[in-house]
């Protein structure tokens, strides 16, 4: 029977319906930040606008009826305050109407299996690069299993890092796209490197970038920008693909959109003879559907749901994975 | 000539000179990276490992000899055995030995620290146990110069997500004894776990336009 579940961690309001691992739906509704930043007021409000009618054509589009939905998952975190609580109360208001279990999900862990599910792999290492989230996580091999980080932004989220450039050259819309857009064919300036082992840093390539727009085109900086920074995840990467011997890499989370971060990875995994795989775009982008993977997940695997509520600061390696 | 390791970023070749045991350890051209950022990288950190092997063997720090350096390429001597890393994974060890070996890693960063090199890599994968339960530190590539607290407090923080809490804390004992310095970049350790990495309160995000 069917599992829905709930996003609400960000800009997007998405609900996605899942049946046997199978995604029947997956809808959502953005708010539209323009050329400024989010107010988190501001999305939470659109949030609580648009839950209605974004559940029922979840629900419209799967063919399921709301009486047959066997669970209700939402994001418990990370993410801002304000939106997940909305979240958290379209969930859990539908759960009590149907009196179905309500499941909490953390949203970097959902990322993550579902691009291992769609992507058919079985351990691999991942690399989540989204707003203000750039982990290199794996599951542990020890028992209770959970993700374990292996490396990460010491400052700020790669995703983060190209919205605020983006704000900077007054790119529409800000954020990477933007920035992919008009970095294609520009040339090399040089731009800081900050690697250590198996983390990474953005904010001094984030200032270098910035302080260069006005004696340097755009497009050129742009350029550098990109390229340093996706050579920075991609080498951080290999060091942990060695490290753990992995023969899978994926990458998920927003930025994972990225085309020339998916061909860097690619030629990255090939050379040491490593399946590379990334999910659709929509599974990318913040969605309901990889919630309610999990918390089928999560629920067939009988081990109970964990603490109800939210946690803006919910960290992948705090979950313990039961399925 | 012989490959006897690879990591992520070099090729290790087998290389004696002179009757000396020595290695070659070769920067290989990543494919992913554009040439101008690949080539500069490479010889910028084969310069930079050939400059702080240097310094480190001057501050009382095991370290290989660098013997030549061109473009992308180190000669330097072989300091034999095994990674700590590879130690530690074997599940038979004596508990004193590996206390042993941790308060040696420790003090031999507190003298490097003590000499403002930060490491840049300090992990068990980048300690070798020598002949005879001698440490040698390799693998400067990463290193630089510098008096940041920041920056040795994150050799720390690599290190201590490397290993377990109990053996981080012989580590630390031993970084204490050979660095006077030592408490002040454990506190920044501890200010930089605390800052977590959710911290950013209006979270901007990265998705496709709709
Ligand atoms: N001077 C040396 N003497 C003996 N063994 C060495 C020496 N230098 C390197 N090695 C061996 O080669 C391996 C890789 O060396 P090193 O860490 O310098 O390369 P790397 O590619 O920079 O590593 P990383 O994967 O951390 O980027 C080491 O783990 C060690 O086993
Ligand atoms: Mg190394």
């Amino acid at each position: 029977m069917p599992v829905l579940g709930i996003e609400s961690s960000a800009h997007t309001f998405g609900v996605g319906v899942v049946d046997n691992g199978k995604i029947i739906a997956n809808e959502k509704s953005m708010y539209s930040i323009g050329t400024g930043g989010m107010v988190p007021g501001a999305v939470a409000e659109f949030h609580a606008s648009n839950a209605r009618s974004t559940i029922s054509s979840a629900l419209a589009s799967s063919g399921a009826s709301i009486k047959e939905l066997e669970a209700v998952g939402y994001t418990r975190g990370p993410g801002l305050g304000p939106c997940l609580r909305v979240g958290l109360l379209a969930a859990s208001t539908l759960a009590a109407r149907l009196g179905v279990p309500l499941i909490p999900v953390n949203h970097g862990v959902a990322h993550i299996e579902v691009a291992k599910h769609v992507c058919r792999m079985r351990d691999p290492l991942a690399l989540y690069v989204s707003g203000g989230n750039s982990q290199i996580v794996a599951l542990s091999s020890s028992r209770p299993r959970r993700y374990t980080v292996y490396g990460e932004t010491l400052d700020i989220g790669v995703g983060n890092m190209l919205d605020v450039f983006a704000r900077s050259a007054r790119l529409e819309p800000a954020w990477g796209s933007s920035v992919a857009k008009v970095a294609r064919g520009g040339s090399y300036v040089e731009m800081p490197y900050t690697v250590k082992g198996m983390d990474f840093a953005f904010a001094g390539l984030l200032t270098k970038a910035t302080s260069l727009l006005g004696g340097h085109s755009t497009k050129d900086v742009a350029y550098s920008l990109q390229e340093t920074a996706f050579s920075m995840l991609c080498e951080a990467t290999e060091r942990a693909m060695l490290l753990t011997g992995r023969r899978e890499l994926l990458t998920c989370g927003g930025v994972a959109q990225s085309s020339r971060l998916r061909e860097m990875l690619g030629s990255m995994a090939a050379s040491h003879h490593a399946r590379f795989g990334v999910a659709d775009n929509a599974l990318n982008a913040d969605n309901g559907a990889m919630i309610a993977l999990v918390a089928e997940k999560i629920m067939r695997s009988g081990s109970g749901y964990g603490r109800t509520g939210i946690n803006q600061r919910d960290r992948p390696d705090s979950v313990i994975v039961t399925w | 000539m012989r490959v006897i390791a690879e990591g992520a970023e070099a090729r290790i070749y087998a290389a004696d000179i002179l009757g000396i045991h020595a290695v070659a350890k070769r920067r290989e051209r990543k494919s992913y990276r554009i040439n101008q950022i690949d080539t500069g990288l490479r010889s910028q950190r084969t310069r930079v490992e050939a400059r702080i092997l240097g310094i480190a063997a001057a501050v009382g720090v095991d370290s290989p000899r660098p013997l030549l350096v061109h473009d992308c390429e180190i000669v330097m001597s072989d300091v034999g055995g095994t990674t700590l890393r590879s130690v530690l994974a074997d599940n038979e060890l004596d508990e004193n030995a590996v206390a042993r070996m941790m308060r040696a890693a420790g003090s031999n960063l507190g003298r490097l620290h003590h000499a403002n090199i930060a490491h840049g890599d300090y992990t068990p994968a980048n300690i070798v146990v020598a002949p005879r339960a001698r440490l040698a530190v390799i693998d400067f590539g990463l290193s630089e110069v510098t008096q940041s607290i920041e920056a040795k407090a994150i050799d720390l923080l690599l290190m201590k997500r490397s290993v377990d809490p109990l053996r981080f804390s012989d580590f630390l004992n031993g970084y204490r004894s050979s660095f006077r310095g030592a408490d002040k970049v454990i506190r920044r350790l501890l200010a930089i776990e605390r800052r977590g990495r959710y911290k950013t309160r209006t979270l901007l995000v990265t998705d496709d336009a709709p």
